[in-house]
């Protein structure tokens, strides 16, 4: 019996104060060793002031990862969005990639989106990805204030 | 002591035993341990098990991380389901018991499946017990105790079912553990409260960022069933090296703590510190003398006199409870009738207050004079409240009209059909009902609207206030609405000539206060009265 396939899009505040650079690039190694494992797919968008991400699977590989993540000492106040059956994935594979207006940010996380195979024209045009990334430009604090 | 000394008898058991190594490589089993699995050959490691749920997988995977004791539930086949019980890791090895159904306490080799909750992994009070015994006969010195109560799990099943309700308790085990470390001793004690026994030095401060660990990490959501399930979490904490002298003190010191935890407004966390049991031991004596004090007749009523300002005259009394305690003196109500509400004694102290004050109006001689009992929303909560007021007005003999109940906005907080139907059928035996301490609740005023109330008695912080135009304009606006609706407006409260004449010259229709009298013991009234007529007729 297939599983039936779940979406499920939350958000949290980022709270990495020092080594950003690498916390990040580990994340984005284990997370996709571990979905690519659990058949999971989506994305994790973040910037300095928040994550959110976006994950597509069978309901168990969900909980599975979120419960993973939950207990991730990185991140703080998760609020999920969204959470119901889906009729098909959005995202081919899972990647990350930075989104927010700092452009120092922007120079120094950009290429992970394309590292990562993040598919930006997945986010267009759909209700809930407006929402998230209109979020993550609210919870991204002015440039300079974090480093 | 190997744990495979006697192998030939293992072999023999028709319980599946297997024996893993640290990287969970099955290093022995015996014939019945792959036949439990329902598999021919078994696989090298433990992990590589294909089990028809990817879930119990995860699951499996995640409780073998840990070095404790656990136990897993898994489906093997359709229909059929099987217990994992999974020793603590000790010299490199751990021992796994493959059982069918609960096994039983009697058989020595699963005294440690006896232990342990097949639901979450975590072991249960027998096992809280065995390692309190283990922790005296080491003389330990350090322990802590985190008790850990869910708040709204209830909801939870009530909304979602039992199986919701299961799996969130698995993930929240899940998340415990993560936050724990691996010789610490996880316990469930059933439903839905959860211990962490802790057997190092931890002193105050780790503990308490542990409780606020947990209460951050209980408070995220949960996915479960499709669903997304906010609850929270409450933490008392114990500890030898704080207040608590014993280990056996430990988990009832950490109860006492969550129960502080809770009043302080849950999701949350407490430390115990010994006034807390002290407190505990007065709250017991309160309640037992409060339990008794109904059949001991330590209630007694008080009588404070409500006048007409415009005739002059008495027109009836309050009852009021007075509790005289022999040890603890007049206890108020204020501190009692919140308790009693809570114990549930509320109905019978009610029941007794209602019909003592019926029979005493009927010695009163003056059958126009009213008796006003006050009447807690508890009371309300059942039909019961209609047969106590009928059963009280038989008894005494009371004409229903002297009798008048005291009601709060309290009760009107939730719209419910059930106490407006109460409230008919006491009004349709001719018996008034009266808003007492107006103003101070938070319902909505559409209740005035729904029913014949007999008086609106303002508060009487409305009347002690400072005189100012906004407290003058208040009150002459609940006086014209009274009067607009047709309703006698009360002024409880009123302690000087100025307040009384000011409330007169509103137009205010009845008056209560010490101004006028105190509450007085019911061989008073008579008195009383013969003093008022008097000092009326020498006045006009």
């Amino acid at each position: 019996m297939p599983d039936t396939l779940y979406r499920l899009v939350y958000m949290s505040r980022n709270d990495i104060s020092d080594e950003i650079e690498p916390q990040i690039g580990g994340i984005l190694e284990i997370s996709r060793e571990n979905n690519r494992q659990a058949q999971i797919t989506g994305a994790l968008m973040f910037n300095s002031g928040c994550f959110a991400q976006v994950l597509e699977g069978p309901h168990h590989a969900i909980q599975a990862t979120f419960e993973r993540i939950q207990c991730d000492e990185r991140h703080s106040d998760v609020t999920v969005l969204l959470f119901e059956p889906s009729d098909a994935r959005v995202f081919s594979s899972w990647a990350m990639a930075y989104v927010g207006a700092q452009a120092a940010a922007e120079q120094r996380f950009g290429h992970l989106g394309r590292d990562s195979g993040f598919e930006f024209a997945a986010l267009d045009g759909n209700e809930i990805f407006n929402v998230l990334r209109a979020n993550l430009y609210d919870a991204e604090p002015g440039e300079g204030v974090s480093s | 002591m190997s744990m495979i000394d006697s192998v030939t008898e293992l072999e023999a058991l028709a319980t599946g035993i297997a024996i893993v190594d640290d990287d969970n490589v099955i290093t022995y089993s015996n014939t019945t341990f792959a036949r439990r699995l329902n598999i021919d050959t078994l696989p090298r490691r433990l992990t590589d098990i294909a089990l028809a749920e990817a879930r119990s997988r995860d699951l499996l995977e995640w409780q073998l991380r840990d070095i404790g004791e656990s136990a897993l539930t898994i489906e093997i086949a359709p229909g059929r389901s099987l217990t994992l019980y999974i020793g603590a890791r000790r010299d490199g090895q751990r021992l796994v018991i493959a059982a069918i159904g609960w096994p039983h306490r009697d058989e020595s080799t699963l005294d440690l499946a006896a232990q342990l909750d097949p639901l979450t992994g975590f072991g249960n009070r027998l096992m809280y017990a065995e390692r309190l015994r283990e922790f005296e006969a080491l003389g330990a010195r350090y322990a802590a105790v985190l008790v850990i109560d869910l708040d709204h799990f209830k909801q939870v099943n009530d909304t979602l079912g039992h199986g919701a309700g299961d799996e969130l308790l698995v993930l929240v085990a899940q998340r415990i553990r993560a936050s724990t470390r691996g010789n610490d001793t996880l316990i469930r004690l059933g439903g839905d409260e959860f211990v962490i026994l802790i057997p190092d030095e931890k002193r105050r401060e780790g503990l308490e960022a542990l409780a606020r660990r947990l209460v951050d990490l209980l408070g995220r959501p949960f996915l479960v069933d499709g669903h997304q399930i906010n609850i929270g979490a409450s933490i008392g904490i114990a500890t030898l090296l704080g207040d608590s002298a014993q280990l056996q003190d430990l988990l009832r010191h950490a109860d006492l703590a969550l129960y502080e935890a809770k009043h302080q407004g849950r999701a949350g966390h407490y430390v115990f510190q010994s006034h807390l049991e002290q407190r505990a031991f007065d709250r017991r004596d309160f309640e037992v003398d409060l339990r008794r004090a109904l059949g001991l007749r330590q209630f007694t009523l008080h009588y404070q006199p409500q006048t007409s300002m415009r005739e002059q005259r008495v027109i009836g009394f309050e009852a009021l409870i007075r509790w005289e305690h022999p040890t603890r003196g007049r206890v108020s109500p204020l501190e009692f009738i919140p308790l009693a509400e809570e114990l549930g004694e509320i109905a019978s102290i009610g029941r007794w207050v209602i019909r003592q004050a019926c029979q005493q109006a009927m010695t009163w001689g003056d059958e126009r004079l009213s008796v006003a009992v006050n009447v807690s929303p508890a009371q309300f909560a059942d039909d019961a409240i209609v047969d106590v007021v009928r059963d009280a007005l038989a008894h005494s003999g009371l004409a229903p009209a002297r009798l008048e109940l005291e009601i709060t906005e309290g009760l009107f907080l939730e719209e419910s059909e059930s106490i407006m139907r109460r409230l008919w059928a006491i009004q349709e035996l001719g018996v008034a009902i009266a808003i007492d301490d107006f103003g101070t609740g938070y319902a909505s005023l559409g209740y005035l609207n729904s029913f014949p109330f007999s008086k609106i008695k303002i508060d009487k912080s409305f009347i002690q206030a400072e005189p100012s135009p906004r407290a003058k304009a208040l009150i002459s606006g609940i006086l014209a609405m009274g009067s607009n609706l047709g309703m006698a407006t009360t002024a409880e409260g009123i302690e000087t000539l100025e307040q009384y004449r000011q409330l007169e010259h509103e137009g205010c229709n009845l008056a209560q206060g010490y101004y006028i009298a105190r509450p007085m013991p019911a061989e008073q009234i008579a008195d009383f009265l013969g003093q008022f007529r008097l000092s009326a007729a020498q006045a006009s």
